[in-house]
């Protein structure tokens, strides 16, 4: 099935939010403020999900990478400088495992973007906005950006009174209380 | 945010704007258009036949990728960063270059419309830059969270990237064949495979044993007995001395020190090979700092994250303005739904392969890759087939 398909039938939907008030600059933000909010709203969920199927393995590697990050401080302070040196080199390998897992997870954010602005681009590639103080333009990709930034600063701001995303959010908060001192301290009882 | 910290990203986002709008040309929309109007008609090698079907980025006759074969190489590039890590950059670059056969339909460019030729390049390297640069810019968002800034370290790193990620698309965006690139892009591959496969060998793999080993012995010894280092950490980090020749800060109570000039250097070759091959450099400043500049872990998660927020900047500002490089929405955003499976898949799949045999498996890879790219570019044909 081809894509133009698809556009063909959500078309009449998203373009009803570019004819709400007559003006058609006014209309023109308005409707790209609300196609920036449904790409938005689609991320967070597509990612939040993600997260969850993925989270033991976050967890784990996260755990692995704090625990040599706080052993390579008690190295320094003692002034262990091999300890340190050892510490910091799994640090930051533990770091570079974490970093691609997350690259990727990312991806679940941001899929719909591209796909808002490619219908943006079937409707309004030949929209230019002339900016202020330059004679420079701005099109419709600028627009969408500086509109998704705006949805993302009041979505965030609303974020957590949805129930879902408070369960994501106390997970996230249990990250931040987790002791990666009591970790080490147990990976050593567990030890033969 | 404490105050400081607040003027000096306003400070540094002014900075990026006024680069981006002072500095560059004025937009050039329908830089497409153009390149396809100067190309001969036909149906020969090099022409453009009006009446084809519409191909990658709407160009007549362009091969077209079925967005369902972008998602299923997505995956093959999520499951390859959730496992193995920085390869997975390389491989959705060798997507666009080779399997969905972008390269090959540029090259056919090269004698009769140069112009077209260089617009595949700049689009093949944004797609890649979209793809890895913007995915690790949310992922450093989380390593901010989570780790601690030196504000002057990160300064320098962002200056030298800023400078890296804007000269390099301002000066090659339309000057880079596509030959060029691929070769390039094969260097690239081959430096990051032999990278993998000092990891997979003894010398390697002992560096590693011994670190644990010493981190172990670390552990049973001291780690019971410290009180005081909360009550450091949270001083957190304190800079004592700032200079152009030397910059010191204290952290857990321990002085550090770097010369400026490194960072600088090192944010601007880094921001510049990301921006140049477009594999997205984010992962390099690490390493980078923790190597080079032998500073803690604690802190350079933290510190990269803030040097990766202002390139990113920087290059969305360079492509908004500067560019009409035209890209093909539709495709990255399938290879992106792609990406975000893999990412799910690898970690309930790699338990069943060892990583040492994982990074053999990606060493070859990036020898065949490497290899057949370097030549491909540079002397006109592979020496591997398939490339």
């Amino acid at each position: 099935m081809a894509f133009e398909s698809i556009y063909l039938v959500i078309d009449p939907w998203l373009i009803w939010f570019y004819r709400i008030t007559g003006y058609a600059f006014v209309d023109f933000l308005l409707g790209t403020f609300v196609l920036a909010w449904i790409a938005l709203l689609l991320g967070e969920m597509t990612i939040s999900v993600s997260f969850l199927l993925v989270r033991r393995k976050i967890e784990l590697v996260n755990q692995q990478m704090g625990k040599y990050q706080t052993m390579s401080m008690e190295a320094l302070q003692a002034g262990d400088q091999q300890a340190y040196k050892a510490a910091n080199k799994l640090a930051n390998d533990a770091f570079g495992r974490s970093f691609f897992m997350q690259i990727a997870l990312s991806a679940a954010f941001l899929w719909p973007i591209f796909f808002a602005l490619e219908w943006m681009s079937l409707r309004f590639s030949d929209v230019e906005f002339e900016m202020l103080f330059s004679n420079r333009s701005m099109g419709f990709t600028g627009v969408f950006i500086v509109m998704y930034a705006l949805a993302y600063i009041i979505f965030k701001r609303i974020k957590y009174r949805l129930p879902y995303f408070r369960r994501i959010k106390a997970i996230l908060d249990s990250y931040k209380e987790y002791d990666f001192r009591q970790e080490a301290e147990n990976s050593i009882s567990r030890a033969p | 945010m404490d105050r400081r910290r607040l003027i000096c990203l306003g400070v540094l986002a002014a900075i990026v704007a006024f680069a981006a709008l002072a500095l560059v040309g004025t937009a050039e929309a329908g830089k497409l258009e153009e390149a396809i109007a100067k190309t001969p008609q036909g149906v020969g090698k090099g022409m453009i036949d009006p009446k084809a079907p519409p191909g990658f980025m709407g160009i007549p006759g362009a091969p077209k990728p079925f967005w369902f074969f972008g998602i299923l190489w997505g995956i093959w590039v999520g499951w390859i960063f959730s496992t193995v890590g920085a390869f997975g950059g390389i491989m959705a670059g060798v997507g666009h270059i080779t399997v969905f056969g972008l390269a090959d339909y540029g090259r056919s460019f090269k004698d009769t419309s140069p112009v077209l030729n260089k617009l595949l390049t700049d689009s093949i390297r944004t797609c890649n830059q979209y793809l890895v640069g913007l995915s690790s810019f949310i992922s450093s968002i989380t390593y901010y969270r989570m780790g601690r800034l030196v504000l002057p370290l990160g300064l320098c790193l962002a200056i030298g990237g800023i400078l890296g990620a804007y000269l390099i698309p301002v000066l090659t965006a339309g000057k880079i064949n596509l030959s060029h690139y691929v070769g390039y892009f094969g260097l690239i591959v081959l430096v990051i495979g032999c990278f993998l496969f000092y990891e997979t060998t003894e010398r390697g793999q002992a560096s590693k044993k011994a670190a644990k080993a010493a981190a172990a012995a670390f552990e049973k010894e001291h780690i019971k007995r410290e009180q005081g280092t909360s009550e450091l950490a949270a001083r957190g980090v304190e800079v004592s001395h700032w200079g152009f020749g030397k910059i010191t800060f204290t952290f857990y109570g321990v002085e550090f020190s770097f010369a400026p000039i490194w960072p600088l250097l090192g944010g601007f070759v880094i921001a510049a090979i990301s921006a140049f091959i477009g594999v997205g450099g984010g992962f390099l400043y690490v390493p980078f700092l923790t190597s080079v500049a032998g500073l803690p872990m604690y802190i350079v998660a933290g510190t990269s994250a803030l040097a990766v927020f202002v390139s990113m900047v920087t290059s969305i500002f360079t492509y908004m303005f500067v560019k009409g490089t035209p890209i093909d929405f539709i495709f990255v955003g399938a290879e992106l739904v792609g990406i975000f499976i893999g990412s799910i898949l690898g970690p309930y799949t790699s338990k069943y392969i060892p990583d040492i045999w994982l990074k053999r498996i990606f060493v070859v890879l990036a020898v065949y890759v490497g290899v057949g790219y370097t030549t491909k570019g540079f002397l006109g044909y592979s020496i591997f087939p398939g490339m």
